[in-house]
Protein backbone atom coordinates (compact mmCIF):
# COMPACT_ATOMS: atom_id res chain seq x y z
CA UNK A 1 0.00 0.00 0.00
CA UNK A 2 1.28 3.38 -0.87
CA UNK A 3 0.23 6.15 1.28
CA UNK A 4 0.35 9.69 0.98
CA UNK A 5 1.07 11.22 4.29
CA UNK A 6 1.78 14.51 3.15
CA UNK A 7 -1.68 16.07 2.63
CA UNK A 8 -2.75 14.60 6.20
CA UNK A 9 -0.14 16.28 7.81
CA UNK A 10 -0.59 19.65 5.97
CA UNK A 11 -4.42 19.64 7.26
CA UNK A 12 -2.97 19.87 10.79
CA UNK A 13 -3.71 23.31 10.99
CA UNK A 14 -7.41 22.87 9.58
CA UNK A 15 -7.75 19.82 12.24
CA UNK A 16 -6.78 21.46 14.75
CA UNK A 17 -9.28 24.45 14.35
CA UNK A 18 -11.70 21.86 13.63
CA UNK A 19 -10.94 19.74 16.67
CA UNK A 20 -11.28 22.98 18.85
CA UNK A 21 -14.75 23.50 17.35
CA UNK A 22 -15.81 19.31 18.06
CA UNK A 23 -14.56 20.03 21.43
CA UNK A 24 -17.06 23.50 22.04
CA UNK A 25 -19.85 21.96 20.40
CA UNK A 26 -19.73 18.93 22.25
CA UNK A 27 -19.04 21.23 25.93
CA UNK A 28 -22.30 23.55 24.87
CA UNK A 29 -24.46 20.47 24.31
CA UNK A 30 -23.58 18.45 27.66
CA UNK A 31 -23.95 21.78 29.50
CA UNK A 32 -27.44 22.27 28.15
CA UNK A 33 -28.16 18.46 28.59
CA UNK A 34 -27.06 18.53 32.22
CA UNK A 35 -29.74 21.56 32.86
CA UNK A 36 -32.34 19.87 30.87
CA UNK A 37 -31.20 16.56 32.23
CA UNK A 38 -31.17 17.68 35.99
CA UNK A 39 -34.94 19.24 35.20
CA UNK A 40 -36.00 15.93 33.96
CA UNK A 41 -34.61 13.73 36.42
CA UNK A 42 -36.59 15.63 39.35
CA UNK A 43 -39.40 15.70 36.79
CA UNK A 44 -39.41 11.97 37.25
CA UNK A 45 -39.03 11.68 40.55
CA UNK A 46 -41.74 13.80 41.07
CA UNK A 47 -45.14 12.84 42.88
CA UNK A 48 -47.09 14.21 40.13
CA UNK A 49 -48.29 11.75 37.44
CA UNK A 50 -48.53 14.09 35.05
CA UNK A 51 -45.27 15.49 35.56
CA UNK A 52 -43.70 12.11 35.57
CA UNK A 53 -45.24 11.47 32.71
CA UNK A 54 -44.05 14.13 30.58
CA UNK A 55 -40.72 13.23 31.65
CA UNK A 56 -40.60 9.68 31.17
CA UNK A 57 -42.26 10.36 27.01
CA UNK A 58 -39.47 13.13 27.00
CA UNK A 59 -36.85 11.13 28.16
CA UNK A 60 -38.39 7.63 26.05
CA UNK A 61 -38.48 9.78 22.95
CA UNK A 62 -34.88 10.99 22.66
CA UNK A 63 -33.00 7.62 23.76
CA UNK A 64 -35.60 5.62 21.40
CA UNK A 65 -34.65 6.78 18.23
CA UNK A 66 -31.54 7.77 16.25
CA UNK A 67 -29.90 11.41 17.42
CA UNK A 68 -29.28 11.39 13.40
CA UNK A 69 -32.89 11.91 12.59
CA UNK A 70 -32.97 14.12 16.02
CA UNK A 71 -30.32 16.62 13.98
CA UNK A 72 -33.08 16.66 11.25
CA UNK A 73 -35.96 17.30 13.19
CA UNK A 74 -34.71 20.11 14.83
CA UNK A 75 -33.36 21.21 11.89
CA UNK A 76 -36.40 21.53 10.31
CA UNK A 77 -38.61 22.06 12.57
CA UNK A 78 -36.68 24.74 15.04
CA UNK A 79 -37.22 27.50 12.34
CA UNK A 80 -41.45 27.09 12.61
CA UNK A 81 -41.46 27.31 16.13
CA UNK A 82 -38.97 30.29 16.65
CA UNK A 83 -40.71 31.39 13.13
CA UNK A 84 -38.10 32.27 11.66
CA UNK A 85 -38.73 33.69 8.18
CA UNK A 86 -35.26 33.51 7.31
CA UNK A 87 -32.78 31.57 8.97
CA UNK A 88 -29.94 33.40 11.00
CA UNK A 89 -26.24 33.53 9.95
CA UNK A 90 -24.62 29.49 10.99
CA UNK A 91 -28.13 28.36 11.90
CA UNK A 92 -26.70 25.15 11.20
CA UNK A 93 -24.63 25.73 14.82
CA UNK A 94 -27.50 26.08 16.41
CA UNK A 95 -29.62 23.47 15.25
CA UNK A 96 -26.93 21.09 15.90
CA UNK A 97 -25.86 21.90 18.98
CA UNK A 98 -29.62 22.14 20.12
CA UNK A 99 -29.84 18.71 19.09
CA UNK A 100 -27.00 17.81 20.75
CA UNK A 101 -28.38 19.22 24.01
CA UNK A 102 -31.62 17.98 23.74
CA UNK A 103 -30.50 14.32 22.98
CA UNK A 104 -27.84 14.09 25.81
CA UNK A 105 -30.38 15.82 28.32
CA UNK A 106 -32.46 12.22 28.27
CA UNK A 107 -29.55 10.33 28.59
CA UNK A 108 -27.86 12.60 31.87
CA UNK A 109 -31.63 12.82 32.78
CA UNK A 110 -31.63 9.05 34.00
CA UNK A 111 -27.95 9.65 35.04
CA UNK A 112 -29.09 11.85 37.73
CA UNK A 113 -32.19 9.71 38.20
CA UNK A 114 -29.65 6.88 39.09
CA UNK A 115 -27.62 9.33 41.07
CA UNK A 116 -30.21 10.41 43.40
CA UNK A 117 -31.84 7.45 43.93
CA UNK A 118 -28.17 5.85 44.51
CA UNK A 119 -28.22 8.16 47.84
CA UNK A 120 -29.82 6.35 51.14
CA UNK A 121 -32.82 7.04 51.99
CA UNK A 122 -31.31 8.06 55.59
CA UNK A 123 -30.25 10.63 54.12
CA UNK A 124 -33.49 12.19 53.25
CA UNK A 125 -35.72 10.62 56.10
CA UNK A 126 -32.41 13.02 58.29
CA UNK A 127 -32.84 15.68 56.57
CA UNK A 128 -37.21 16.05 56.58
CA UNK A 129 -37.12 14.66 60.06
CA UNK A 130 -35.20 17.64 61.31
CA UNK A 131 -37.98 20.04 59.40
CA UNK A 132 -36.48 20.30 56.08
CA UNK A 133 -38.71 20.67 52.72
CA UNK A 134 -38.53 17.99 50.03
CA UNK A 135 -36.66 21.26 47.76
CA UNK A 136 -33.93 21.86 50.52
CA UNK A 137 -33.46 18.00 50.98
CA UNK A 138 -32.84 17.70 47.61
CA UNK A 139 -30.49 20.83 47.51
CA UNK A 140 -28.61 20.74 50.26
CA UNK A 141 -28.42 16.63 50.98
CA UNK A 142 -29.26 14.72 47.86
CA UNK A 143 -28.26 16.52 45.44
CA UNK A 144 -24.38 17.45 46.66
CA UNK A 145 -23.75 13.57 47.06
CA UNK A 146 -25.65 12.54 43.90
CA UNK A 147 -23.30 14.66 42.22
CA UNK A 148 -20.41 13.32 43.22
CA UNK A 149 -21.53 10.02 42.06
CA UNK A 150 -22.47 11.06 38.71
CA UNK A 151 -19.42 12.40 37.50
CA UNK A 152 -17.88 8.87 36.06
CA UNK A 153 -21.51 8.32 33.88
CA UNK A 154 -21.11 11.94 33.11
CA UNK A 155 -17.62 11.79 31.46
CA UNK A 156 -18.76 8.82 29.83
CA UNK A 157 -21.84 10.66 27.83
CA UNK A 158 -19.43 13.33 27.65
CA UNK A 159 -17.20 11.29 25.61
CA UNK A 160 -20.13 9.41 23.59
CA UNK A 161 -21.49 13.34 22.54
CA UNK A 162 -17.86 14.15 21.41
CA UNK A 163 -18.09 10.75 19.15
CA UNK A 164 -21.71 11.39 18.06
CA UNK A 165 -20.46 15.08 17.13
CA UNK A 166 -19.36 13.49 13.72
CA UNK A 167 -23.42 12.99 12.86
CA UNK A 168 -23.18 17.22 12.75
CA UNK A 169 -21.10 16.69 9.48
CA UNK A 170 -24.62 16.23 8.02
CA UNK A 171 -25.78 19.66 8.26
CA UNK A 172 -22.28 21.25 7.62
CA UNK A 173 -20.80 21.99 10.46
CA UNK A 174 -17.16 22.22 10.03
CA UNK A 175 -16.16 19.81 13.00
CA UNK A 176 -13.60 17.51 12.94
CA UNK A 177 -15.55 14.39 10.75
CA UNK A 178 -16.61 16.52 8.39
CA UNK A 179 -13.23 19.07 7.69
CA UNK A 180 -11.57 15.61 7.29
CA UNK A 181 -14.06 14.76 4.65
CA UNK A 182 -13.31 17.81 2.89
CA UNK A 183 -10.39 17.58 2.77
CA UNK A 184 -10.38 13.92 1.57
CA UNK A 185 -12.71 15.79 -1.53
CA UNK A 186 -9.32 17.95 -2.64
CA UNK A 187 -6.71 15.27 -1.83
CA UNK A 188 -8.46 11.94 -3.20
CA UNK A 189 -6.44 10.52 -0.23
CA UNK A 190 -8.66 9.11 2.49
CA UNK A 191 -6.46 6.48 4.27
CA UNK A 192 -4.48 8.82 5.64
CA UNK A 193 -6.72 11.55 6.67
CA UNK A 194 -9.56 9.42 8.34
CA UNK A 195 -6.59 7.54 10.37
CA UNK A 196 -5.12 11.12 11.12
CA UNK A 197 -9.31 11.89 12.02
CA UNK A 198 -9.36 8.90 14.08
CA UNK A 199 -6.31 9.30 16.22
CA UNK A 200 -7.67 13.00 16.85
CA UNK A 201 -11.27 11.48 18.42
CA UNK A 202 -9.29 8.81 20.18
CA UNK A 203 -6.51 11.73 22.19
CA UNK A 204 -9.66 13.74 22.82
CA UNK A 205 -11.55 10.88 24.57
CA UNK A 206 -8.31 10.27 26.46
CA UNK A 207 -7.91 13.32 27.78
CA UNK A 208 -11.49 13.80 28.63
CA UNK A 209 -11.40 10.42 30.88
CA UNK A 210 -8.08 11.16 32.26
CA UNK A 211 -9.87 14.56 33.24
CA UNK A 212 -12.57 12.69 34.61
CA UNK A 213 -11.19 10.29 36.73
CA UNK A 214 -8.96 13.00 38.16
CA UNK A 215 -12.20 15.31 39.04
CA UNK A 216 -13.33 11.73 40.20
CA UNK A 217 -10.86 11.12 42.86
CA UNK A 218 -10.10 14.60 43.90
CA UNK A 219 -14.35 15.27 44.41
CA UNK A 220 -14.84 12.10 46.35
CA UNK A 221 -12.63 12.03 49.35
CA UNK A 222 -15.34 12.59 51.40
CA UNK A 223 -17.81 10.24 49.90
CA UNK A 224 -18.77 7.28 52.14
CA UNK A 225 -20.45 3.70 52.08
CA UNK B 1 -47.08 16.95 74.56
CA UNK B 2 -47.83 13.57 72.50
CA UNK B 3 -51.47 12.13 71.98
CA UNK B 4 -52.13 8.99 70.08
CA UNK B 5 -55.40 7.68 69.48
CA UNK B 6 -56.30 4.53 67.81
CA UNK B 7 -53.12 4.53 65.86
CA UNK B 8 -53.37 2.15 62.64
CA UNK B 9 -50.42 1.52 60.05
CA UNK B 10 -50.47 -0.89 57.23
CA UNK B 11 -47.65 -1.57 54.77
CA UNK B 12 -49.80 -2.83 51.91
CA UNK B 13 -51.97 -6.01 53.23
CA UNK B 14 -49.39 -6.31 56.59
CA UNK B 15 -50.98 -4.44 59.23
CA UNK B 16 -48.03 -3.40 61.36
CA UNK B 17 -49.76 -1.20 64.14
CA UNK B 18 -52.90 -2.38 65.25
CA UNK B 19 -54.36 0.25 67.42
CA UNK B 20 -52.27 2.23 69.21
CA UNK B 21 -53.25 4.52 72.20
CA UNK B 22 -50.44 6.26 74.09
CA UNK B 23 -50.26 9.54 76.10
CA UNK B 24 -46.86 10.90 76.56
CA UNK B 25 -45.88 13.90 79.06
CA UNK B 26 -44.07 16.97 79.22
CA UNK B 27 -40.22 15.96 80.77
CA UNK B 28 -41.55 12.48 80.50
CA UNK B 29 -39.16 9.85 79.17
CA UNK B 30 -41.04 6.76 77.70
CA UNK B 31 -39.00 3.37 76.59
CA UNK B 32 -40.37 1.49 74.10
CA UNK B 33 -39.56 -2.52 73.85
CA UNK B 34 -40.90 -5.11 72.46
CA UNK B 35 -39.56 -8.12 69.57
CA UNK B 36 -37.84 -7.22 66.19
CA UNK B 37 -40.59 -6.42 63.87
CA UNK B 38 -43.35 -5.58 66.79
CA UNK B 39 -43.62 -1.62 65.51
CA UNK B 40 -41.30 0.02 67.45
CA UNK B 41 -39.43 1.90 64.34
CA UNK B 42 -42.89 2.28 62.40
CA UNK B 43 -44.56 3.68 65.54
CA UNK B 44 -41.50 6.35 66.34
CA UNK B 45 -41.62 6.98 62.61
CA UNK B 46 -45.65 7.73 62.66
CA UNK B 47 -44.89 10.30 65.62
CA UNK B 48 -43.05 12.81 62.78
CA UNK B 49 -44.66 11.71 59.97
CA UNK B 50 -41.76 9.58 58.09
CA UNK B 51 -44.17 7.40 57.62
CA UNK B 52 -48.17 8.01 56.98
CA UNK B 53 -50.43 6.37 59.23
CA UNK B 54 -53.47 4.39 57.70
CA UNK B 55 -56.45 6.06 60.73
CA UNK B 56 -56.21 7.21 63.72
CA UNK B 57 -55.23 10.82 65.24
CA UNK B 58 -51.51 12.23 66.56
CA UNK B 59 -51.55 15.54 68.06
CA UNK B 60 -48.47 16.59 68.74
CA UNK B 61 -47.36 19.94 71.07
CA UNK B 62 -50.87 20.76 70.50
CA UNK B 63 -50.85 20.26 67.03
CA UNK B 64 -52.82 17.78 64.89
CA UNK B 65 -50.45 15.64 62.24
CA UNK B 66 -52.66 16.18 59.03
CA UNK B 67 -51.71 18.63 56.91
CA UNK B 68 -48.59 19.36 55.09
CA UNK B 69 -48.14 22.13 57.15
CA UNK B 70 -48.21 21.24 60.36
CA UNK B 71 -45.69 18.40 59.57
CA UNK B 72 -43.36 20.51 58.56
CA UNK B 73 -44.11 22.89 61.73
CA UNK B 74 -43.90 19.44 63.83
CA UNK B 75 -40.95 18.32 62.67
CA UNK B 76 -39.16 21.18 63.39
CA UNK B 77 -40.19 20.56 66.71
CA UNK B 78 -39.67 16.50 66.82
CA UNK B 79 -35.47 15.36 66.58
CA UNK B 80 -35.10 11.76 65.70
CA UNK B 81 -31.56 10.38 66.14
CA UNK B 82 -31.58 7.09 63.87
CA UNK B 83 -29.80 3.42 64.42
CA UNK B 84 -27.54 4.01 61.54
CA UNK B 85 -26.86 7.86 62.44
CA UNK B 86 -27.27 9.36 58.70
CA UNK B 87 -25.09 11.73 59.13
CA UNK B 88 -24.57 13.78 55.76
CA UNK B 89 -21.31 11.86 54.21
CA UNK B 90 -20.36 15.68 52.41
CA UNK B 91 -20.40 18.11 55.14
CA UNK B 92 -18.36 18.35 58.37
CA UNK B 93 -19.67 17.85 62.06
CA UNK B 94 -20.61 21.33 62.43
CA UNK B 95 -21.82 21.64 58.96
CA UNK B 96 -24.17 18.81 59.41
CA UNK B 97 -25.21 20.53 62.63
CA UNK B 98 -25.74 23.98 61.53
CA UNK B 99 -27.65 23.13 58.47
CA UNK B 100 -30.97 22.96 59.39
CA UNK B 101 -31.24 25.59 61.61
CA UNK B 102 -29.55 27.83 59.34
CA UNK B 103 -31.85 27.23 56.37
CA UNK B 104 -35.08 26.02 58.11
CA UNK B 105 -35.09 28.51 61.34
CA UNK B 106 -33.07 30.92 59.10
CA UNK B 107 -30.96 31.32 62.19
CA UNK B 108 -27.65 33.46 60.94
CA UNK B 109 -24.52 32.22 59.74
CA UNK B 110 -22.81 33.30 63.05
CA UNK B 111 -25.26 32.55 65.33
CA UNK B 112 -25.92 28.87 64.26
CA UNK B 113 -22.35 28.44 64.78
CA UNK B 114 -22.31 29.56 67.89
CA UNK B 115 -25.07 27.14 69.06
CA UNK B 116 -23.57 24.09 67.52
CA UNK B 117 -20.13 24.37 68.89
CA UNK B 118 -21.80 24.98 72.13
CA UNK B 119 -24.15 21.95 71.26
CA UNK B 120 -20.45 20.04 69.32
CA UNK B 121 -18.92 20.85 73.64
CA UNK B 122 -22.08 19.26 75.30
CA UNK B 123 -21.76 15.55 73.71
CA UNK B 124 -18.37 16.26 74.25
CA UNK B 125 -16.83 16.91 70.61
CA UNK B 126 -15.80 20.10 70.39
CA UNK B 127 -12.18 19.34 69.11
CA UNK B 128 -13.79 17.15 66.48
CA UNK B 129 -16.02 19.99 65.15
CA UNK B 130 -14.56 20.55 61.21
CA UNK B 131 -13.95 16.90 60.78
CA UNK B 132 -15.72 14.49 58.50
CA UNK B 133 -17.99 12.25 59.78
CA UNK B 134 -16.03 9.08 57.56
CA UNK B 135 -13.22 10.16 60.05
CA UNK B 136 -15.30 9.83 63.34
CA UNK B 137 -15.85 6.94 65.42
CA UNK B 138 -19.69 5.26 65.65
CA UNK B 139 -20.30 6.57 68.88
CA UNK B 140 -18.78 9.68 68.25
CA UNK B 141 -20.83 10.35 64.88
CA UNK B 142 -23.83 8.77 66.88
CA UNK B 143 -23.05 12.24 69.46
CA UNK B 144 -22.85 14.63 66.23
CA UNK B 145 -26.36 13.01 65.59
CA UNK B 146 -27.73 13.77 68.51
CA UNK B 147 -26.17 17.96 68.19
CA UNK B 148 -27.73 17.87 65.19
CA UNK B 149 -30.97 17.36 66.48
CA UNK B 150 -31.04 19.50 69.30
CA UNK B 151 -29.51 22.56 67.08
CA UNK B 152 -33.59 22.84 65.79
CA UNK B 153 -34.30 23.02 69.56
CA UNK B 154 -37.08 20.29 69.28
CA UNK B 155 -39.05 19.93 72.46
CA UNK B 156 -39.39 16.28 71.67
CA UNK B 157 -36.65 13.46 70.95
CA UNK B 158 -37.40 10.40 69.09
CA UNK B 159 -34.66 7.44 69.07
CA UNK B 160 -34.58 4.45 67.53
CA UNK B 161 -32.18 2.05 68.92
CA UNK B 162 -29.22 4.95 68.53
CA UNK B 163 -26.76 2.47 70.24
CA UNK B 164 -27.59 -1.15 68.44
CA UNK B 165 -25.36 -0.64 65.64
CA UNK B 166 -22.14 0.78 67.80
CA UNK B 167 -19.13 -1.48 69.09
CA UNK B 168 -19.72 -2.41 72.99
CA UNK B 169 -17.45 0.05 74.40
CA UNK B 170 -19.34 3.05 72.11
CA UNK B 171 -22.81 2.51 73.74
CA UNK B 172 -21.48 4.05 77.02
CA UNK B 173 -20.84 7.29 75.99
CA UNK B 174 -23.90 7.69 73.63
CA UNK B 175 -25.96 6.66 76.90
CA UNK B 176 -24.56 9.05 78.79
CA UNK B 177 -25.41 11.74 76.60
CA UNK B 178 -28.93 10.79 76.42
CA UNK B 179 -29.72 9.95 80.03
CA UNK B 180 -28.02 13.96 80.28
CA UNK B 181 -30.62 15.23 78.38
CA UNK B 182 -33.57 13.35 80.21
CA UNK B 183 -32.11 14.99 83.14
CA UNK B 184 -32.54 18.54 81.45
CA UNK B 185 -36.47 17.61 81.18
CA UNK B 186 -36.54 16.92 77.30
CA UNK B 187 -39.43 14.44 76.71
CA UNK B 188 -38.36 11.38 75.18
CA UNK B 189 -39.61 8.79 72.88
CA UNK B 190 -36.65 5.99 72.78
CA UNK B 191 -36.72 2.52 71.50
CA UNK B 192 -33.83 0.84 72.86
CA UNK B 193 -32.59 -2.61 74.24
CA UNK B 194 -30.61 -0.68 77.17
CA UNK B 195 -32.44 -2.39 80.03
CA UNK B 196 -30.10 -0.43 82.52
CA UNK B 197 -30.80 2.82 80.31
CA UNK B 198 -34.91 2.62 80.59
CA UNK B 199 -34.12 1.33 84.61
CA UNK B 200 -32.27 4.38 85.31
CA UNK B 201 -33.65 7.30 83.36
CA UNK B 202 -36.83 5.54 82.26
CA UNK B 203 -40.38 7.22 83.90
CA UNK B 204 -41.83 4.41 82.14
CA UNK B 205 -41.44 1.28 79.73
CA UNK B 206 -44.17 0.20 77.01
CA UNK B 207 -43.95 -3.78 75.99
CA UNK B 208 -45.10 -3.42 72.47
CA UNK B 209 -45.45 -6.48 70.33
CA UNK B 210 -47.41 -7.45 67.16
CA UNK B 211 -48.25 -4.08 66.39
CA UNK B 212 -50.19 -3.15 69.84
CA UNK B 213 -49.39 -2.28 73.32
CA UNK B 214 -48.95 -5.21 75.16
CA UNK B 215 -48.06 -3.84 78.60
CA UNK B 216 -46.87 -0.43 80.43
CA UNK B 217 -45.70 1.01 83.46
CA UNK B 218 -42.77 2.07 85.98
CA UNK B 219 -39.47 0.31 84.60
CA UNK B 220 -38.86 -1.61 87.99
CA UNK B 221 -41.89 -2.63 88.69
CA UNK B 222 -42.45 -3.75 85.46
CA UNK B 223 -39.09 -6.06 85.37
CA UNK B 224 -39.44 -7.18 88.21
CA UNK B 225 -43.36 -8.24 88.27
CA UNK B 226 -44.45 -8.49 84.56
CA UNK B 227 -48.11 -9.06 83.86
CA UNK B 228 -48.68 -10.36 80.56
CA UNK B 229 -47.11 -13.51 79.50
CA UNK B 230 -45.56 -12.40 76.54
CA UNK B 231 -43.76 -9.69 78.54
CA UNK B 232 -42.83 -12.25 80.65
CA UNK B 233 -41.15 -14.63 77.69
CA UNK B 234 -39.65 -11.23 75.83
CA UNK B 235 -38.18 -10.55 79.50
CA UNK B 236 -36.77 -13.81 80.23
CA UNK B 237 -34.87 -13.77 77.17
CA UNK B 238 -32.89 -10.23 77.55
CA UNK B 239 -32.47 -9.63 81.36
N1 LIG C 1 -41.44 0.49 54.47
C1 LIG C 1 -41.92 -0.74 54.76
N2 LIG C 1 -42.55 -1.47 53.83
C2 LIG C 1 -43.02 -2.70 54.12
N3 LIG C 1 -42.94 -3.29 55.31
C3 LIG C 1 -42.32 -2.61 56.30
C4 LIG C 1 -41.77 -1.30 56.06
N4 LIG C 1 -41.22 -0.88 57.22
C5 LIG C 1 -41.41 -1.85 58.11
N5 LIG C 1 -42.07 -2.90 57.57
C6 LIG C 1 -42.47 -4.13 58.28
O1 LIG C 1 -43.19 -3.76 59.41
C7 LIG C 1 -42.90 -4.62 60.49
C8 LIG C 1 -42.50 -3.82 61.69
O2 LIG C 1 -41.29 -3.17 61.42
P1 LIG C 1 -40.58 -2.21 62.44
O3 LIG C 1 -39.32 -1.75 61.80
O4 LIG C 1 -41.51 -1.18 62.91
O5 LIG C 1 -40.25 -3.21 63.64
P2 LIG C 1 -39.32 -2.98 64.88
O6 LIG C 1 -40.14 -3.30 66.07
O7 LIG C 1 -38.71 -1.62 64.83
O8 LIG C 1 -38.21 -4.08 64.70
P3 LIG C 1 -36.63 -4.02 65.00
O9 LIG C 1 -36.47 -4.28 66.47
O10 LIG C 1 -36.08 -5.13 64.16
O11 LIG C 1 -36.13 -2.69 64.57
C9 LIG C 1 -41.84 -5.57 59.99
O12 LIG C 1 -42.48 -6.79 59.65
C10 LIG C 1 -41.29 -4.92 58.78
O13 LIG C 1 -40.87 -5.86 57.84
MG1 LIG D 1 -36.74 -0.87 64.50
Amino acid sequence: MDLNWKSAIDSIPILNKAAVLTLELTAVAVAIGVVIGLLMALARLSKSKVVRAAAIGYIDFFRGTPLLVQIFLVYFLAPKIFHWDTLPNNYQYFAGVLAMGLNSGAYIAEIFRAGIQSIDRGQSEAARSLGMAHSQSMRYVILPQAFKRVIPPLGNEFIALLKDSSLLSIIAIQELFYSGKIIVGRTFQPIPMYITVALYYLVMTQLISQWVSYMERRLGKNDIR
Amino acid sequence: MISVKNLHKSFGKLEVLKGIDCQVQESEVVVVIGPSGSGKSTFLRCLNKLEEPTSGEIIVDGIPLDSEINVNAIRREVGMVFQRFNLFPHMTAIQNVVLAPQIVRKTNKAEARKIGLELLEKVGLSDKADEYPDRLSGGQQQRVAIARALAMKPKIMLFDETTSALDPEMVGEVLAVMKDLAREGMTMVVVTHEMGFAREVGDRVIFMDEGIIMEEGEPNEMFAHPQNPRTQAFLSKIL
